[in-house]
């Protein structure tokens, strides 16, 4: 059964900005990713020891959900069979495959090696924000907005979840892209529509930015 | 959903046997399957000892009968589910709606690894029906085609917990009456991929491994299948042999800790012993044997012992892990461990644990580590952790 859906929040990180609720909230002074990605950590004054483990790929999405969820208290809200995640991105874990691989030369690293396929973010942020309902990662050539409204309207149409992450993370060297959205089903004065058109404006947003 | 689900037949290939027979054989003379590598192509040939079948792809082809697919991992599967479906013996099975629910980790990864290396050497090079049929899936449909089941097949990959979870999913299956005959286990052979992969994780022991010892340094690399056939209360009132055992209870849960890691304090595998004690309405002083995951990592061992305490102190039943025989089969172990659980009720049996001296410290308990035969054996726990913390305890029962 169709049912109503609203993007409740969102959250871009591409070009060393922050942009939350499609307000900008920081923009980083610096210009290697993982410099950025420490300045955006220590900006927000996070404090999750983990975070230095991970591969850029895992800190990014891990990043953007917490910032994406920092007001909202999803885990009091809902079951955590009732939360979920879908993303997507185009380059997969391989810029940590390409890191892992230039370790095997000299010791093949274990610690490199585990986040080795790019659904290891997802289960970072499950981790983190106790999601255990229904989740999945998709590897496409570019945004595709329609698709993971698909995706997402299934879920929530069928009450699989009753609310859920998602969208794009993509890591490959210095490129970088992050846009989450959190759809729920009830309304709120600042929610909008969930739609693919709503997405994509969103997710375009941060080039206007520029 | 209450129906009971029976187990009516048991297939078995690793690298202690190539059947059931012979895998008793080998526990009952305490022989191990490890050694060096002779069959692998790979560099650690001669300083990494694993738990190989003893069979060559055209010896497991001549074997089977399949001659269009020479994917190891098929191989080893069809081997063992054929052994499993002419040991139930079913009368009339075609008119029976029968499933195939088989778990792999590495599908067809054994012939990519040798279309690669021809390719990367020259992009024009490399035979593309060596990638044809890499991916899981494709495993469990030839061996379902070669079975000649048609009516319902998947395939379930969840690491080292896969044919655990293959076999409560097809007792699910029965229960909701969806079908009246399942084929459950799961299949892997060793690749160059797994062993690197672990070789990376450094947990691999230079030595034969000591599950459940003080001085464990890390697991052996097996390969094997291993299946059963789970029948419906209406199939198995059809059977004229007697029937293994019942699949009683069945849990899964996950600790959500770490990528490869299991919790320090065995939170996932604590509550898959746990609800699988809860499903089957059993008390732990009612199992009888303990088939252990005992993969013989530091991790794994002290992390089970631990859920172990948790769940039996201060009365534990026997245990041991079998992977002193047969190595670490991975997505296979479930399989291979469901068919020992079933042989040990129906022998009375209890295996040894082999080359175990010093207790580990955190427990209060030893593996055993003699065979012994004509033991009471009446419930019996088979425990498979996985990677990503999924966690899963099935409980076989004496009919």
């Amino acid at each position: 059964m169709l049912k109503n859906k609203h993007i409740a929040g969102s959250c871009v990180i591409s070009n060393g900005i922050v942009i939350r609720n499609r307000c900008k909230e920081f923009e980083s002074s610096h210009t290697n990713l993982t410099d950025v990605l420490l300045s955006i950590y220590q900006h927000y004054q996070f404090s999750y020891p983990k975070f230095y483990k991970m591969d850029n790929l895992s800190k990014l999405g891990w990043l953007a959900a917490e910032i994406l969820l920092k007001d909202r208290s999803v885990k009091v809200d809902y079951k955590p069979e009732d939360t979920g995640i879908i993303l997507a991105n185009t380059n997969s874990s391989l810029d940590n495959d390409l890191k892992y691989q230039h370790t095997i030369s000299d010791i093949p690293s274990p610690s490199v090696f585990v986040y080795t396929l790019p659904n290891i973010v997802i289960g970072e942020i499950c981790i983190r924000h106790h999601f255990k309902g229904e989740h999945a990662f998709f590897i496409q050539q570019k945004f595709d907005a329609g698709f993971i409204h698909n995706q997402v309207s299934y879920l929530l149409d069928n009450d699989i979840l009753q609310a859920c992450v998602c969208g794009w993370v993509d890591v490959l060297g210095e490129e970088y892209k992050a846009a989450l959205f959190l759809v729920e089903k009830k309304e709120t004065e600042k929610s909008i529509p969930f739609s693919a058109e709503n997405m994509d404006l969103i997710f375009n947003k941060v080039n206007k930015l520029r | 959903m209450s129906s009971t689900v029976y187990i009516a037949g048991a297939g078995v290939i690793s690298a202690i046997g190539n059947n059931t027979a012979e895998h008793l054989a080998a526990f009952k003379q305490e022989q191990a399957g490890i050694a060096d590598i002779t069959l692998l192509d790979t560099i650690h040939k001669g300083r990494l000892p694993v738990a190989e079948v003893k069979l060559t792809n055209e010896d497991l082809i001549a074997l089977t009968g399949l001659v269009n697919h020479n994917g190891r991992t098929a191989l080893l599967s069809l081997s063992a589910a054929q052994e499993a479906l002419a040991d139930a013996a079913i009368p009339n099975l075609n008119t029976w709606r029968t499933g195939f629910v088989s778990a792999n980790t590495v599908g067809g990864m054994d012939k990519s690894e040798d279309f690669f290396a021809a390719y990367l050497a020259d992009n024009s090079k490399g035979k593309l029906r060596n990638v044809y049929d890499h991916e899981c899936g494709s495993m469990t449909e030839i061996v379902a085609d070669s079975l000649g089941i048609t009516d319902f097949m998947t395939t379930i990959s969840t690491a080292c917990s896969s044919s655990a979870n293959a076999i409560f999913y097809g007792a699910r299956l029965i229960k909701n009456d969806v079908l009246d005959v399942v084929i459950a286990g799961g299949a892997d052979a060793l690749t160059k991929f797994t062993l690197n992969g672990f070789n990376t994780l450094m947990i691999l022991d230079e030595a034969y491994c000591k599950p459940f010892d003080e001085e464990r340094k890390g697991l052996n690399l097996g390969e094997g299948a291993g299946y059963v056939v789970l029948v419906s209360d209406r199939v198995a009132k059809t059977l004229t042999k007697p029937l293994y055992a019942t699949l009683s209870g069945y849990c899964n849960s996950n600790d959500a800790y770490h990528q490869t890691a299991s919790s320090p304090d065995g939170t996932g595998s604590f509550m898959a012993m746990q609800g699988a004690l809860k499903k089957s309405g059993l008390n732990p002083g009612d199992i009888n044997y303990i088939n252990l995951h005992g993969t013989g990592t530091p991790n794994n061992d002290s992390s089970e012992g631990t859920a172990i305490k948790r769940v039996f102190d201060p009365h534990y039943p026997p245990m041991s892990s079998t992977k002193s025989f047969t190595g670490h089969t991975l997505g296979a172990s479930g399989g291979v461990e469901a068919v020992f659980s079933v042989l040990a009720i129906k022998h009375g049996l209890i295996y040894p644990n082999l080359r175990f001296k010093t207790r580990m410290k955190e427990v209060s308990f030893e593996p055993e580590t003699h065979f012994q035969a004509n033991q009471p054996v009446k419930h019996v726990m088979s425990n498979s952790f996985g990677f990503g913390g999924n966690c899963t305890s099935l409980i076989f029962s004496a009919v």
